[in-house]
């Protein structure tokens, strides 16, 4: 029916386990969190929908039961690198990606849909986001990464992949659409911008060229204090 | 008459006495047996034992079921036939009810055959004293496998877990270290699982470990020197390369040559497999680096280029 893959098998389990785990085990520091609660909101979201009606606002329950305090100086925003990211945010010590937050965490790597008229979730098929924006995967990313950027501060860093076919930074892109437009201005101090090219991998973008220009100047214009690097150590 | 009405209200008023005083012990009893049994229920039994280590992980069950579908779903789905409820049942009665000190390799038998699942060879990567380091290496290159890396270890990994004969059976306070016991229900799964991973090993195998201990990179008592080396099967193990990685910037206490990297080597050498060492094997060293950029030996070019 939809040209995408279904919802992942045993999702609820592996949600629940996985918020057990990250306030048992990964991030105890978040405190307690009721995680049953925190499955239904979820679930809620994008069940007995029509699922190309999904949108970011839906998730807002979830959300505000999964909500912890980010650290400043700790943010990473990423695009077309994610590896890379998850390796060199070492699980939340040294950076906290959005993947590293306990909502974040609880939605990487899965993918999940509902259908109209049944509280069930389709297992079958899902829609991709060229068949409709407005499907549950999508909107649960624009929501956690327009959360994930208003309560982050302090040193922001972004880290870009100069070999990715497009530009570094991609336009429409989750962090030229959602997350810039939602830094809180008076509690960032500056931006870090790496720009990382695949190894043997072309380099097709740099600082102060092309696509990266473009992000550098945006930023400027928006007040920020911006620093960028290429191929950082 | 007078007198008459005197008894009537003496024994009136003594009839309201002793009914008070029932009524007052009756409620004493009911709050007293009240505290008694939440209190039991909040804290375990009082007669739970009392130990010097954390105690079980609360949620357990959601977390072992949870990275049990997680694993399947997204790592291996090969291994979809894997019943995720009947592992987690079989964990927990490896250990439920049971004195944690007294917990056997065949406790976790049942445990060991529904979730054990071969390895690829050639992907076996063992360490001792680098565990950090060895599963940032597996999580960047998916060519190795640690033990928790597989289904058993990544299940059981930076949780822990113990029993105790009292009621609900599950000790949530505290459990026993291995210098209180060591037949207690974490050490004895760790070292029954590190044996299978072993066991199960084929081709060339990997190990790192760590050059910058003063104690010697390679130790009879630690699990690889006691357990894992002494379960390599020379009929499917080819041999065995040893990765001795130093801290960069930090001690240089033992390389290949050092002296109990020289014993790993006899005994690996007497069981007929073939030893290859490195010292500071670059593609980890480089994952090192990035948390020391500057340092010279992180410098992208050497003199030679």
């Amino acid at each position: 029916k939809w040209k995408g893959e279904g919802t992942t098998q045993n999702l609820e389990n592996i949600v629940i386990g996985r918020c057990y785990d990250y306030i048992r085990i990964v991030n105890p520091a978040v405190g307690e969190k009721n995680c049953s609660q925190i499955w239904e909101a979820f679930k809620n979201a994008f069940t007995n929908k029509d699922p190309c009606s999904i949108l970011p606002g839906d998730y807002e329950l979830f959300i505000n039961l999964s909500l912890h305090t980010i650290p400043p100086n700790k943010s990473l925003f990423w695009e077309n690198n994610q590896l890379l990211v998850n390796s060199f945010a070492d699980r939340g010590r040294r950076y906290m990606s959005v993947g590293d937050t306990l909502f974040g965490f609880l939605g990487d790597f899965l993918n999940w849909c509902g259908q109209a008229d049944s509280p069930g979730l389709d297992y079958e098929s899902c829609p991709t986001t060229v068949e409709c924006e407005n499907n549950a995967v999508e909107s649960f990313w624009r929501m956690a990464s327009i959360t994930y950027a208003q309560h982050s501060s302090g040193v922001i860093h972004v880290l870009l992949n100069g070999s990715a076919e497009g530009g570094a930074y991609p336009q429409p892109g989750f962090f030229a659409d959602y997350e810039i437009p939602n830094f809180q201005k008076d509690k960032i101090s500056q931006i870090v911008i790496w720009v990382v090219d695949d190894i043997e991998g072309p380099d097709i973008d740099s600082c102060g060229i092309h696509s990266v220009n473009t992000l550098e100047t945006r930023l400027k214009t928006l007040g920020y204090d911006v620093t960028c690097t290429d191929n950082i150590k | 008459m007078p007198l008459q009405q005197g008894s009537a209200r003496t024994r009136q008023r003594t009839v309201l006495l002793v009914g008070i005083v029932v009524l007052l012990a009756a409620l004493v009893l009911a709050v007293v047996l009240a505290s008694l049994l939440t209190h039991g229920r909040h804290e375990g039994s009082p007669q739970m034992l009392k130990w010097k280590d954390r105690g079980t992980t609360r949620n357990l069950q959601e977390v072992i079921l949870g990275r049990c579908y997680n694993y399947i779903t997204a790592h291996y789905p090969e291994l979809g036939d894997k019943d995720c409820l009947k592992i987690w049942e079989s964990l927990k009665d490896a250990f439920i009810y049971k004195n944690p000190c007294n917990i056997t390799a065949e406790d976790y038998q049942p445990l060991m055959e529904l979730a054990s699942h071969p390895v690829p060879c050639n992907k076996s990567l063992f360490w001792s004293r680098t565990g950090d380091l060895a599963h940032r290496y597996t999580k960047s290159n998916q060519n190795f496998l640690t033990l928790e890396d597989t289904l058993l270890g990544y299940m059981a990994d930076r949780i822990s877990w113990c029993g105790d004969p009292s009621a609900p059976g599950i000790n949530y306070e505290s459990c026993p270290k291995r210098s209180e016991c060591e037949s207690n229900p974490g050490s004895v799964f760790w070292k029954v699982a590190s044996k299978m991973f072993a066991e199960a090993a084929c081709g060339v195998v990997q190990v790192m470990l760590n050059g910058s201990i003063e104690a010697g990179a390679f130790r009879s008592s630690s699990i690889f020197g006691s357990i894992e080396v002494f379960n390599l099967n020379p009929d499917k193990v080819s041999e065995v390369h040893i990765w001795l990685m130093q801290d960069i910037g930090g001690p240089q206490s033992e390389s290949c040559s050092g002296h109990s990297v020289q014993r790993l080597i006899s005994i690996l050498e007497e069981r007929n497999f073939k030893i290859i060492c490195e010292d500071n094997y670059r593609p980890v060293q480089l994952l090192q680096c990035v948390h020391n950029p500057d340092h010279t030996d992180c410098r992208l070019c050497t003199n030679s280029t």
